[in-house]
């Protein structure tokens, strides 16, 4: 340890320039018009109390899929992830490949919501999307794509109602609940689930944003706005920055009912992997599930590591099962250049081989 | 924002006179008593408040949390460039402030009360998550505020034994007479109050534990660099801290104690707010004004309607199919009528792969009809 280069004087230097950026970027930053989120044309096709269902407008000059791909975002966080910015848009690049995309947005629950279940979102408002869109393209089956907790529900869709979905992409879904890696999971085992619902009625997004950045508290908390310094003064990168900002504090409440029986069954009680699952009055038990899978994971997912992932190939009933491996995290999956590169077309290519 | 105004020009001389105070702290290792990342996050919020409202609130929420962020990075800058300014090397200057972090952080063990609040230099980041639940909690639990108000409950009961326990003789006293129920509720209350406290506590001072951990597992650390690895600047020791700081919290959040204490202090925040809400219906229902009990009875009931009405909705479609089809009239809305395989199965007994097979059948000749 006798190399430590630093003197006073360069300290000195180093806190000069971090309080000289900081400077420049206050006027970005207090010059940034209101964030926009999502950047892809669309437009609502079907509305059912908070849900409103979209579709994208298609690119031009592409030869596209006749196979409509829904995509099931998580009721956690906001679906504009996936559209986030013009040059860091899945839904772009989807469309871009040649696919015909929509997206169930679930709106921000409130009391009204509260005794909505896992049955009420799975068989009741993902199946009568599935149904507008089989319908407006008179097509019997549709591609599902499930994002984190939706490709959790998309699992439990596709099982339920195999003859409705041709094809099922996940992306970042926890399967196997209990790795040893799994924070979030470890967090909640001793959680009476009961209790909070019953004291709270819905949960609050707060909770979760409390929860979500205390797994990396000094990183999400701290660094990230000490390294926002040096890039503040490029009025481009602020705005990328508050995006992101925008995003991660944006989350809406999860419906009381469901959240129970998600913690419960999923986080508590391992039941993709245990058996024993119970959408309404059906049984979801994967091997069942015969559609074909394409599985996409994140090597540095925090919030759903690749293990919990991985687990889905040997609890899927599918011949045709595929996995691809991001070198990225649960959100650079979405965000990343790699990303654009890399995930999305290898979507559409999976997608337009299988019709 | 005009860039040539008056308090552009104001916190421009503050900034001049900042890096001269540092400038003059680095010469003489004097840094005249005053803290110089307090009067730099001083001036700095002066400054901010006069665009306060001319941004997007979400933008000025960002800068206050870089600002908070400067503050923690200067006091850092700053401990260790006044030690070395006082003569000492690199190396030991970071030890020394090191050291004096512990020393600050080991007077809170087991100090009655403690929830990181009082912690004042740059180790404040380790108790960013409890500052950040304390919040929470205010904003989730109303009552919660206003009951650490009353007498005896804010000055911590905790780890005192019972012979000073203020509250303990209130909350044994059994309820007698007319109002022996509502007492009871009331003693109940304060009881889980003081639980949710006790756990709360318990959960600080594991966290200031691992927080003091950490300054030992940095300074090993530091002893394990060598020419290569060593920070080259301010910004790596503190990159350096972080990561070294992560990495202590992930362990011990991972870890059985931080499962167990999580959990309970969770679950006895949500008991006691159960209870408040229990009591606060019963008010209501004194007042003769709907409560949270019976709203929630006519939510459910109005789900279930609803889910009823679909599955009616449903099965009229099925029937208006079924007549179209026996009258010889294509019908109107096939796909939307298609009941999911697993149920068709259900309904006819049948294994459900073969029930799934023959539904798709019957959905492709739909359609196409």
């Amino acid at each position: 340890m006798e190399n430590i280069p630093f003197r006073s004087d360069r300290v000195v230097d180093e806190l000069v320039q971090f309080n000289q950026n900081l400077s420049k970027g206050v006027k970005n930053l207090l010059d940034a018009d209101e964030i926009s989120a999502g950047v892809t044309p669309r437009e609502e096709v079907y509305s059912e109390d908070k849900l409103k269902l979209y579709r994208y407008q298609p690119s031009t000059g592409v030869v596209q899929n006749k196979i409509p791909t829904l995509i099931i975002y998580a009721l956690v966080n906001r679906p504009y992830m996936t559209d986030i910015q013009e040059n860091r848009s899945t839904i772009k690049g989807l469309l871009d490949t040649g696919q015909d995309v929509y997206l169930i947005d679930w709106g921000y629950p409130d009391r009204a919501d509260k005794y909505l279940t896992l049955d009420d979102y799975i068989n009741g408002y993902i199946d009568r999307c599935v149904d507008v869109m089989r319908e407006r393209h008179g097509v019997d089956k549709i591609n599902i794509l499930g994002i984190c907790q939706g490709g959790v529900f998309s699992l439990c869709y596709t099982t339920l109602h195999q003859d409705k979905v041709k094809n099922l992409v996940t992306m970042v879904t926890p399967v196997d609940c209990k790795t040893p890696d799994n924070m979030l999971s470890h967090w909640v085992q001793q959680m009476d689930i009961d209790a909070i619902v019953d004291a709270m009625g819905n949960l609050p997004g707060e909770m979760l944003n409390w929860t979500f950045l205390n797994l990396k508290p000094f990183q999400l908390m701290g660094q990230k706005y000490v390294s926002m310094v040096d890039i503040i003064s490029d009025e481009k990168n602020v705005k990328n920055f508050m995006r992101m900002e925008k995003w991660i504090f944006d989350s809406p409440d999860q419906a009381g009912e469901a959240f129970r029986q998600f913690i419960k069954d999923f986080y508590q009680q391992n039941k993709l992997v245990e058996g024993g699952l119970r959408i309404g009055d059906q049984e979801v038990s994967l091997k069942n599930l015969k559609t074909p899978v394409l599985n996409i994971f994140a090597e540095q997912d925090h919030l759903v590591p690749p293990d919990a992932s991985r687990a889905l190939k040997k609890l899927v009933g599918s011949k045709d099962y595929t996995e691809l491996s991001f070198p990225g995290g649960h959100i650079g999956i979405y965000v990343s250049g790699t990303a654009q590169k890399t995930v999305t077309p290898a979507i559409s290519d999976w997608l337009n081989a299988r019709g | 924002m005009s860039e040539n105004n008056p308090w552009t020009e104001q916190w421009f001389k503050a900034q001049q006179q900042f890096v001269d105070a540092w400038t003059d702290m680095a010469r003489s290792g004097n840094a005249g008593g005053a803290s110089q990342a307090d009067l730099w996050a001083k001036n700095f919020d002066a400054w901010r408040r006069s665009f306060e409202g001319r941004g997007q609130p979400d933008a000025e929420v960002a800068l206050r949390k870089c600002m908070d962020m400067g503050r923690e990075y200067f006091a850092m800058a700053e401990q260790v460039g006044k030690l070395m300014s006082q003569g000492s090397n690199p190396v030991d200057a970071i030890n020394q402030w090191l050291e004096q972090m512990k020393q600050a952080l080991g007077q809170f063990t087991g100090m009655p009360g403690f929830n990181g609040a009082a912690v004042n230099d740059f180790m404040k980041q380790w108790f960013s998550p409890s500052a950040n639940w304390q919040d929470m909690v205010s904003q989730l639990t109303p009552m919660n505020q206003a009951m650490w108000q009353m007498p005896g409950m804010n000055t911590s009961v905790f780890n005192l034994g019972e012979a000073i326990d203020p509250l303990g003789k209130i909350l044994e006293a059994p309820g007698v007479g007319y109002f022996r129920e509502p007492q009871e509720k009331q003693q109940r209350g304060l009881q889980l109050a003081l639980e949710y406290q006790e756990a709360n506590y318990r959960f600080n001072q594991a966290f200031l534990r691992v927080a003091l951990e950490s300054i030992q597992g940095f300074q090993q650390r530091l002893l394990g660099l060598d020419s290569d690895t060593m920070p080259q600047s301010l910004r790596e020791l503190y990159d350096l801290w972080v990561e070294v700081s992560e990495t202590h919290y992930a362990e011990f959040a991972m870890g059985e104690e931080y499962q167990g204490l999580y959990g309970d202090m969770v679950n006895k925040l949500m008991t006691m707010r159960k209870h408040y809400s229990e009591m606060t219906d019963d008010f209501l229902r004194a007042l003769n004004l709907p409560n949270t009990r019976e709203i929630d009875t006519m939510q459910e009931r109005l789900q279930q309607l609803r889910r009823d009405n679909f599955a009616l909705k449903r099965e009229i479609s099925e029937i208006k199919a079924t007549l179209a089809q026996l009258v010889g009239k294509p019908a109107a809305k096939p796909a939307a009528t298609a009941k999911p395989a697993a149920k068709a199965a259900a309904a006819k007994k049948a294994p459900a792969k073969k029930a799934a097979v023959k539904k798709s059948k019957v959905t492709r000749a739909k359609a196409g009809a």
